[in-house]
């Protein structure tokens, strides 16, 4: 609603605040989404920020009635197709891929559901080494010819330790999973 | 004869950014066509993708355990820059872009820093089983509200009960849709810490819980509840915030609020909320509930709907470039 005491600062504080409120509080999932369909790490935070640069353009559109988070995700998928289409460093899933996956993620909650639940626990259940070679990979953002040279191990050895990590790491959240469900 | 390709080993590969060309195509196409192999694809993406949150999460709890003192900032984790830095430094770049300052912040944008902030009892864990305080107490550090109740698995882990709705103050023609537990937060010493640090940084308080809801005889009645967390900051003392409530909600410095809708048997996951801690707060009330959805002055027996492992946590960004930059009103 507009009143006759307009000031274009505060409003632009309002509206700037407003903003970084939602982007803040959506940015986590967002990115969580962009990581299952582009799995590069940098790749994807590149498309999240190019999602929050349309937003921002676009914020005078949102209607603050309906969720933001979907309305973001539009984007996010918008943005997606056009890092694949413009980036040729990695290959990329199909289109048909990434549709049919985007629908399956909307309507499967339970394996994200039980990852928030229990990777906790399950990350506290790996070896002393392996729990090492996980963070440095993930949190850490080494990259495998940074761990192999540390680890004294292969960048070959690195890449399947992490694929098993992940392995075990899923095994472990499922079986927590059904043992919640009995 | 070729041999199938392992689609597991695939599908891992593809999360490195291993797979060639003609690999990807091939995995694309299973995707598709084969909903075990698309399934598989999304559990391992979905961990992959969470690994990159949720290693600091745990990190984070870790110390948090080995903790024991009540020190208001119990633990600090700095966050590696690349990731966190993604929304300060874009926000910059965005209204730099547009209104014409440096492009110095995106490029070097500052570390920002994780704090797990102390809630009393957010486990519940050390509070006896039974009933918790009814009403609303001003005391910080306190749980009460509504009819609520510590109950204990066969594990031994106690967590809060959603008893019965009801009107915290006591009130008979007072509405009754919800169940409320409260809990007041001493802001004061953390806001003197803050501000004897970075004039510009910008704090960021996230609240989160899990909540949980078995079945019940309430569940054919309401096959959907609600579950919300609350965080309410205010620049007033609690004894005035319970006498005003909930009038007092106009006052408010600044709010958060997240909701969770379950059916029986469901989990909600983390639930979390997030606001911007304002520099004039000096106390934070965080609030959990559970409401039926609709308007009642007649209290209603919630089943078995809990909430469990709350956690109030201070995330600082030094420099967020949303305060800093301005229009220029002379433009």
């Amino acid at each position: 609603m507009k009143t006759g005491t307009h000031n274009p600062v505060i409003d632009s504080d309002h509206k700037h605040e407003r903003f970084t409120r939602l982007l803040l509080e959506s940015e986590p999932v967002i990115l969580r989404a962009i990581l299952v369909i582009i799995p590069n790490r940098a790749d994807a935070r590149e498309i999240m920020q190019e999602t929050a640069v349309a937003l921002w353009r676009q914020f005078d559109s949102y209607n603050p009635d309906r969720p933001f988070l979907n309305w973001a995700m539009g984007f996010s998928r918008i943005e997606t197709r056009r890092f694949i289409a413009r980036q040729k460093r990695r290959a990329q899933l199909s289109e048909q891929a990434i549709e049919v996956l985007e629908q399956e993620m909307s309507g499967s909650p339970t394996f994200i559901s039980g990852i928030e639940h229990h990777l906790a626990c399950c990350l506290g259940k790996l070896s002393d080494n392996n729990r090492r070679l996980i963070k440095g990979y993930y949190h850490d953002n080494r990259n495998v010819e940074w761990l192999a040279e540390h680890h004294g191990r292969t960048i070959e050895a690195i890449y399947k330790a992490i694929q098993r990590i992940r392995r075990d790491l899923q095994t472990c959240i499922e079986r927590q999973l059904k043992e919640e469900q009995a | 004869m070729t041999m199938p390709p392992d689609w597991d080993s695939l599908i891992q590969k593809h999360l490195d950014g291993q797979t060639n060309e003609e690999e990807a195509a091939e995995l694309s196409e299973q995707i598709v066509t084969n909903a075990d192999i698309r399934s598989d694809y999304l559990r391992a993406a979905q961990l992959h993708s969470a690994l990159n949150n949720e290693l600091l999460a745990f990190e984070k709890e870790q110390g948090s355990t080995a903790s024991s003192t009540p020190a208001h900032l119990e633990h600090t984790v700095p966050s590696t820059p690349t990731r966190k830095q993604v929304t300060p430094s874009l926000i910059a770049a965005l209204l730099a872009g547009l209104l014409g300052a440096g492009m110095a912040w995106a490029i070097s944008a500052p570390k920002a820093e994780v704090r797990a902030l102390h809630v009393a009892d957010g486990t519940f864990d050390t509070l006896p089983a039974g009933p918790i305080q009814r009403g609303f107490s001003s005391q910080f550090g306190i749980w009460s509200g509504d009819p609520l109740e510590i109950a204990e698995q066969t594990n031994g882990n106690r967590r809060l009960r959603f008893m019965e709705t009801g009107n915290v103050k006591g009130d008979p023609n007072g509405g009754a849709s919800a169940c409320n537990a409260f809990q007041f937060i001493d802001l004061t010493s953390l806001r003197d810490q803050l501000q004897a640090g970075d004039a510009n940084a910008q704090h960021i308080l996230k609240l989160s819980v899990r909540f949980e809801r078995t079945s019940a005889p309430i569940d054919e009645a309401f096959p959907k509840l609600r579950a919300d967390c609350h965080i309410y900051l205010f620049d007033t003392e609690p004894s005035a915030i319970v006498d005003g409530w909930p009038d007092v909600l106009n006052d408010v410095v600044a709010v958060a609020k997240k909701r969770a809708r379950l059916t029986s048997g469901q989990t909600s996951g983390r639930v979390r909320a997030s606001c911007l801690l304002e520099p004039e707060a000096t106390v934070a009330l965080i609030t959990l509930n559970v409401s039926v959805g609709m308007e009642t002055t007649t209290p209603v027996k919630l089943g078995n709907f809990f909430a469990d492992d709350v956690k109030l946590t201070l995330t600082s960004r030094p420099d967020l470039p949303v305060r800093v930059v301005k229009l220029n009103p002379g433009k």
